[in-house]
């Protein structure tokens, strides 16, 4: 009778536990689906931002597009989408992943670009939110924001072999040269990894900037920093075909190396 | 009705909370004999975050005149014990090696139940490093499935590497073992037995179950050319059923994985993002697989980091 008990609590218990896990979290999304609160993202607004009002960009204005549930916690691809507007508003980006250790993944100048579209991989380190903010050319803040669970993201070891040369950079325009991939060589240790083989930490190392000139003029320029995958990626598309030359540029965090590549058409 | 409804609270309190009170109790350990002295308990195509996750992979043995070669040992120290103890019921003969076809969990975490055995722990060259590099991921995520309390120290690598092929004699029983560059991970074993032609492909091999991208999908498909050239009587896939045909078995792997290279370099010209690529490549495999939800989309980006370097 009391073993029958016992395990009729444990079920109810699980039970219990269960229905507030599977409720809890879609109430809080529908309350707040984009402007969700955590104490994390409170302390992060108040340092970037102050008590500044913070609007909620129209989708197409901009967007940003997560896998809710991430193929790799070390890798997750996020996409941010901005209307081909003529006037450009937006004229910066920075982009937060609120529960990594490093939180600012990337600050993104466009300021009189035509890019609508931007594409890297991050690491997640657990379940969070993940959150885009525009400042707009009058001063206005806006966000977008999305769920992804994950864990592990920032401490996860470093790819099985570092294969090619650190600072190897690959510039892939599409055949339309409306968009461009820029996939770069390198550990970008977050500081948080260990080395399996010595059991000690291995220090934070990562590309810290990175620069693309099109045509002669700035096209983008990112700050970035720990919380970017290992061989950092970057895809930016463009409403019109990309002016040649394109040129890239990346700095080393350690070094201040700077790391470059240019594409001067087929 | 009643029972039906507590039964899936129970398996939902064991998702929640791990709690091992609702493990089973002691299961017949099913064990098929393909070919004479060939000893393979199949696994489970199950997903790696459901109860008996620790099962899912082929696991088995060989049995010669003077040793007895494990091969790939199951996802838990549990099931490690229970092939362990098969082991034991087949013969006395003493298990000399126990072989590793690669780092995932599903296949190794048994090891530390042949320690007693004193064995020599066989796997490719590249397996040491890559259980290093994976083992406190395990404790992490697969705290349950060790020896209570779990510690990396419970994940056993070899002591005999393999760089490119070994030779193991059982007695009268040649075991030929062969290392391949990155394929479906970094540290791919296969092993074959002459004496019954059996041919233990690891998870170069997936049936049913969709095949997991750990390594290089350039590298696996040239590994499927090769291993479709070999003549073999019977294959013991890492996943899926024992079969005569080899390469009637590796077409629908060779097909799917030629299908997300071929939509992924597409969607690397057309510039298209890895989520756009996750969404669509190979779209069409789904209704041939099992276990599809996650994996895909997996193999999908992991092909895309490969093939953006093109």
């Amino acid at each position: 009778m009391k073993t029958i008990a016992t395990i009729a609590g444990r079920v109810a218990a699980a039970l219990w536990i269960a229905l507030t896990i599977c409720i809890a979290v879609p109430v809080q999304a529908l309350e707040d689906t984009q402007q969700p609160s955590s104490s994390a993202w409170e302390l992060l607004r108040a340092k970037y931002y102050g008590d500044q009002f913070m609007g909620l960009v129209d989708e197409n204005y901009m967007s940003l597009e997560a896998p809710s549930n991430t193929p790799d916690p070390a890798a997750t691809p996020l996409t941010l989408r901005f209307a081909d507007d003529e006037h450009r508003r937006i004229k910066r980006v920075r982009v937060f992943v609120d529960n990594n250790p490093s939180p600012l993944v990337a600050t993104f100048d466009l300021a009189g670009t035509p890019v609508t579209e931007i594409d890297l991989r991050v690491r997640i380190d657990r379940f969070t939110s993940v959150r885009a903010i525009a400042e707009t050319a009058d001063g206005g803040l806006e966000m977008r924001s999305g769920w992804v669970h994950a864990s592990g993201g920032c401490s996860a070891p470093p790819g099985a072999a570092t294969e090619g040369v650190l600072g190897q950079i690959r510039v892939r325009p599409a055949a339309d040269a409306k968009s461009l991939l820029v996939s770069i060589r390198h550990p970008n240790s977050s500081g948080f990894q260990i080395d399996p083989k010595t059991g000690d930490p291995i220090p934070a190392h990562y590309i810290s900037r990175i620069r693309i000139n099109s045509g002669g003029s700035a096209l983008l320029e990112a700050e970035t920093g720990i919380s970017v995958s290992e061989n950092p990626s970057l895809r930016i598309a463009l409403g019109k075909a990309l002016q040649l030359p394109v040129s890239v540029d990346a700095v080393d965090s350690e070094t201040q190396a700077h790391y470059t590549a240019t594409w001067q058409g087929n | 009705m009643a029972r039906q409804l507590i039964a899936g609270t129970a398996l939902c309190g064991w998702l929640l909370l791990g709690s091992p009170a609702f493990a089973a109790g002691p299961t017949l350990f099913d064990l098929g004999q393909p070919a004479p002295g060939v000893y393979v308990h199949a696994g489970r195509q199950l997903a790696l975050d459901v109860p008996g996750h620790d099962d899912i992979a082929n696991i088995g043995f060989i049995v010669g005149s003077r040793c007895v070669a494990v091969i790939d040992t199951g996802g838990s120290v549990r099931i490690g014990q229970a092939l362990r103890s098969a082991v034991r019921r087949a013969t006395a003969v003493p298990i000399c090696y126990v072989i590793n076809t690669h780092v995932h969990v599903d296949h190794v975490l048994g090891n530390a139940a042949f320690q007693e055995e004193r064995p020599s722990f066989v796997g490719n060259a590249a397996l040491a490093a890559a259980l290093k590099r994976s083992r406190q991921f395990f404790v992490n995520e697969y705290g349950a499935d060790f020896a209570q309390p779990p510690s990396v120290d419970q994940v056993i690598g070899p002591d005999r590497l393999v760089e490119d092929e070994l030779t193991l004699d059982l007695g009268d029983r040649p075991l030929l073992l062969k290392a391949w560059p990155k394929a479906h991970t970094d540290c791919d074993l296969t092993v074959f037995d002459a004496r019954t032609a059996t041919l233990w492909t690891g998870d170069l091999l997936f049936r049913e179950r969709l095949p997991a991208l750990d390594g290089s999908i350039k590298g696996w498909l040239s590994a499927i050319d090769e291993l479709a050239r070999l003549k073999v009587k019977l294959v013991v896939p890492g996943h899926g059923g024992v079969t005569r045909n080899l390469s009637a078995a590796l077409e629908p792997e060779r097909r799917y994985l030629e299908s997300v290279l071929e939509g992924v370099r597409r969607g690397l010209s057309e510039g298209k993002s890895m989520q756009d690529a996750m969404e669509h490549v190979a779209s069409a495999e789904k209704p041939h697989w099992l276990l599809w939800e996650g994996v895909h989309q997996r193999n999908v980006a992991r092909a895309y980091e490969e093939l953006e370097w093109e």
